[in-house]
């Protein structure tokens, strides 16, 4: 259970609680958010994901390039229509260094059955009866003598913290962007060294330097 | 426009650059090292429910850098095999990697492997497709061929297991016994000395049980049986509750003589004396714990201290000293390597320092029963020089019509004397089997690509099985780099095809090992054993023990004399790293510093400062070495750890081919070599060439690591003068 310290939220929720004999946390915050996103929605065509209140976020912005794909994948429709997980495609960043691309298996287990109607889906199937996986472009890429791992990340953000893990992409997106509101993924943060540095001593990472470049 | 860099330049420009840097800071635009699109990332089409990108799996199987047969783990990621470490339940080297083994990563990636069937067409090797490679090769051994039998011969090194099993096929088929089996790094000599004497040609050297071990240019912890159990051995031997003393006589310090408490260079081919000579002052002392029969006892007579000191040069306090170190800190153990066994009277050396085992009691207690392999047909067969010379004299008697080789290259091992390649010239139709243009297969009609050991299938029989009776499974580490290369296994069966429709119920040779294995006997269901030697990579048998029965041999000694003018005894000396040549194109081996020379990437000759002062010599100066056979020229690394009537080439360099890394670097000094036979065994003496050595007047900076060799009177290293150390052991 995430420790709630303002004080004047904790008043609320309990208020909350009181009035509509909500048991979890989980469900007063999803109460809260589609409160404020009724609030806010007409206001601005989409919200602005919240920062998870346990991190303060690493700043600096970039102006990615278009990075064409094999195929145009809509994470849009993906996360923000279906509200699809990210870890649920990518599904080895609690596990490993890297999030990893879903196995061609995985998107087949749906689009099976689902959109084949779908010229994306239609190459895609092309893909999977030849027995290939595409072969995507790396958007998000740091250098080789960088060690970055996001299962440490994951760990420390979400599992340790106690965050829920079906709000996992309000952590992904302090640095991949709000990827829910792309097609394909778009680089929107510069992911250089300042840019990590910045995030490691506000939220107390490691500074030694071989902690990353090893 | 050329843009001229000098030093000056490129610091003034490094400066410039480093300001830049820091005034940017950490944010600057990474635009080189962070890019957007440039790399390709493709997932698994389906991955096995265990296999995480980013993180490794380890496989099992077996290393094939030499034929000790150690038991590999594999780490692969993403598919690709990255790194290698030893499989801490085979009993041949407990977890333990050389570092052959450590590199052989870099083989497999090799950038001047075969990727591709070739075929000689007017003159020139072209690459074809597998289809025309297999259908030349149909029409030449194929059933229709008329191939006559003993024109068929085959090449390969020491082999074992299956893979053995399919060449005995072929060779059965084609009713042939011409396969020969090539090392050159070996001890046969030796084997058959135990063979004889011991009754058990692989008996286990029980180091551990040890006290001293008194070894005749044995580098066991190098080149010498199977050097990486030998070094687990060597580690409980010196960690005994009394320290285990070493005792290593040889002309060339080798790895293992490096480490040794008391290293003595007796004069080149008179190790055998100085080994009659220990055993005689030992029975006339009364230390033998064996009785030794009243006519050898009398025989050895002729081997007093002073006739001993006279023929070895190794002073009289010397023998007596070891020969006290053998009786007060037994139990001992005797051995003896190239340098003491590959000389024309080898064996006669080699069974003189058996005898010493055999007076002091040492069988039974550190020289054991060792383990066979029940199943005959697996049991490795393993390469020699003898087969070499015979392979050298059935090309000169134009006996072949067909010549098969796998992974050997004998026109690089064998001395120019054989006359190999001018043999093959006469060969109708080579076929190489390999994974490099090396010197022999870019001679060949027909080069077959073979798979790396990572990537094929296998069984393997060490010889030497000390601990338990062992097969060791050799399992793909990942799929094949190059599309065209095929698994050995593969192309014997496609061989077999063509002599045989026996061989067509098997589709590949993983079929054929499976059926193979799963028919073993053993434990549990067929499916379960099949299971758990991937697991494990090994299969345990329960082996049969050979007892051991020491015996007397005549040894018939006596040391040959040089003639004046080759004063000098070349030695050809193998070391762990380059071994016969095989890893020349291996850049981490290359650039491993020679255990004594610390050279890299090239050739030297080993030789006493006292010899090149009568040269006029120094370190990088360059010397002619010439013998009866032929001559080669290379820089001298002055070492006090040789004999200084011996002058030491290493092998492994001089390649004229066998790709980038290898080619055209260094010497070879097996070119030079007489044709000269070991009397008893037929093996090629090796060390038993003499030569003369004459001031090339040139000279190059000799690269190695570890610069000085003084301590330039820093008292780096706390050292202590002999005779205060021998005053404090105590003296005979």
């Amino acid at each position: 259970m995430q420790v709630v310290k303002n004080s004047f939220l904790r008043d609320l929720i309990w208020s909350l609680r009181g009035r509509f004999r909500m048991k979890t946390l989980k469900q007063i915050t999803s109460a809260m958010i589609l409160v404020v996103a009724a609030v806010c929605l007409p206001a601005t065509s989409f919200a602005e994901l919240p920062v998870p209140s346990h991190i303060i976020p690493p700043t600096g912005e970039h102006v990615g390039e278009d990075v064409p794909q094999p195929i145009e994948f809509p994470h849009d429709r993906h996360v923000k229509d279906m509200k699809i997980n990210c870890m649920y495609c990518h599904t080895y960043a609690r596990r490993s260094k890297v999030a990893g691309i879903p196995p061609t298996s995985k998107c087949m287990g749906c689009h099976k059955i689902i959109a084949t109607d779908k010229p994306r889906i239609q190459k895609l199937t092309e893909y999977w009866e030849k027995g290939e996986s595409p072969r995507w472009k790396k958007v998000h890429d740091v250098p080789d003598y960088v060690h970055f791992t996001h299962e440490k990340h994951i760990r420390k953000f979400v599992e340790k913290a106690d965050f829920p893990v079906e709000d996992v992409q309000q952590v992904c997106a302090l640095c991949h962007g709000e990827v829910r509101e792309m097609t394909v993924a778009e680089k929107k943060k510069p992911l250089n060294m300042g840019f990590c540095q910045r995030c490691h001593q506000a939220n107390g990472g490691p500074g030694d330097c071989w902690k990353c470049h090893k | 426009m050329s843009l001229k860099v000098n030093r000056r330049k490129f610091l003034k420009m490094l400066g410039w650059g480093g300001a830049g840097t820091a005034l940017a800071g950490c944010d600057m635009p990474t635009t080189v090292t962070l890019e957007e699109g440039k790399e390709e990332v493709v997932s698994y089409l389906m991955p096995e429910e265990y296999v995480i990108p980013g993180i490794g799996v380890w496989y099992a199987s077996t290393c094939t850098a030499c034929e000790a047969g150690c038991g590999l783990h594999g780490r692969v990621r993403e598919g690709r095999v990255l790194k290698v470490e030893g499989n801490p339940s085979s009993p041949i080297n407990n977890g333990n990697t050389c570092l052959m083994g450590q590199a052989a990563v870099q083989g497999h990636y090799n950038p001047d492997r075969v990727t591709s069937p070739m075929m000689r067409k007017g003159g020139s090797l072209q690459n074809v497709s597998w289809e025309e490679a297999l259908a030349e090769l149909n029409k030449r051994i194929g059933a229709d061929s008329g191939l006559k039998a003993d024109k068929f011969g085959y090449v390969t090194g020491t082999i074992s297991g299956h893979q053995s099993v399919l060449v005995d096929e072929l060779m059965e088929q084609v009713a042939s016994k011409n396969h020969f089996v090539h090392e050159t790094v070996n001890t046969t000599v030796w084997n058959a000395v135990a063979r004889d004497m011991l009754g058990d040609e692989t008996p286990k050297y029980n180091m551990a049980k040890a006290g001293v071990i008194l070894s005749f240019g044995a580098d066991f912890m190098g080149t010498w049986g199977s050097p990486v159990h030998n070094m687990g051995e060597y580690a409980k031997f010196r960690k005994r509750e009394i320290r285990g003393v070493l005792v290593q006589v040889e002309p060339k310090m080798t790895l293992t003589g490096g480490s040794a408490d008391l290293w003595v260079a007796a004069a080149p081919g008179t190790e055998g004396a100085l080994a009659l000579g220990i055993a005689n002052f030992i029975i006339d002392r009364g230390w033998n714990t064996v009785d030794v029969p009243a006519e050898v006892r009398s025989s050895l007579k002729q081997y007093s201290l002073e006739a001993v000191e006279k023929l070895t040069g190794v002073p009289a306090t010397k023998i007596k000293r070891i020969a006290s170190l053998l009786s007060e800190r037994g139990p001992s153990l005797v051995l003896a390597g190239a340098s003491t066994t590959n000389i024309e009277n080898g064996y006669d050396s080699a069974a003189s320092v058996m005898l010493l085992n055999l007076i002091m009691g040492n069988v039974g207690e550190t020289i054991e029963a060792s383990y066979k392999f029940p199943e005959k047909s697996l049991r490795p067969k393993q390469g020699n020089t003898k087969d070499l010379l015979l392979l050298a004299k059935a090309l000169r008697d134009k006996k072949l019509d067909v010549l098969v080789t796998y992974n050997v290259n004998p026109v690089f091992t064998a001395p120019d004397a054989l006359q190999i390649r001018e043999g093959l010239a006469g060969v109708g139709f080579k076929v190489a089997i390999t994974s490099f243009p090396d010197e022999t297969s870019l001679l060949a009609d027909l080069i077959l690509p073979a798979n790396s050991g990572m990537e094929e299938w296998g069984t393997h029989v060490p010889a030497y099985q000390p601990e338990d009776s062992l097969l060791s499974f050799q399992q793909p580490l990942m799929e094949v780099i190059h599309k065209e290369s095929k698994a050995f296994g593969d192309i014997m069966l496609s061989m077999l095809k063509m002599r045989s429709s026996d061989f067509n119920k098997f589709a590949d040779y993983y079929g054929y090992l499976q059926t193979a294995m799963m028919n073993m006997p053993g434990e549990g269901t067929a499916e379960e054993r099949w299971n758990s030697m991937l697991q494990t990579g090994l299969l345990k048998a329960s082996g049969s023990q050979t007892a051991l029965t020491p015996r007397l041999v005549d040894i018939k000694y006596d040391v040959e004399k040089g003639s004046d003018d080759y004063p000098m005894h070349l030695l050809p000396s193998p070391r762990l790293g380059m071994w016969d040549g095989r890893h020349a194109n291996i850049p981490w081996l290359q650039e491993a510093p020679d255990q004594i020379a610390k050279v890299v990437w090239g050739s030297w000759a080993e030789m006493h400062p006292k010899k090149a002062a009568e040269l006029g010599v120094k370190n990088g100066d360059y010397v002619k070495i010439t013998s009866a056979s032929g001559s080669i020229e290379t820089q001298v690394y002055l070492h006090k750890g040789m004999h200084p009537d011996a002058i030491a080439v290493p092998l492994g360099q001089g390649h004229e081919e066998y790709g980038r890394y290898a080619k055209d670097r260094g010497v070879n000094p097996m070119k030079i070599l007489d044709p000269l036979m070991e009397k008893r065994t037929g093996e090629l003496a090796s060390f038993a060439t003499r030569v003369k050595v004459t001031n090339a007047h040139k000279f190059n900076l000799l690269i190695k690591m570890g610069g000085s060799e003084s301590q330039a009177g820093r008292k780096l290293v706390r050292t202590i003068s002999s005779d205060v150390l021998r005053r404090t052991e105590g003296e005979v």
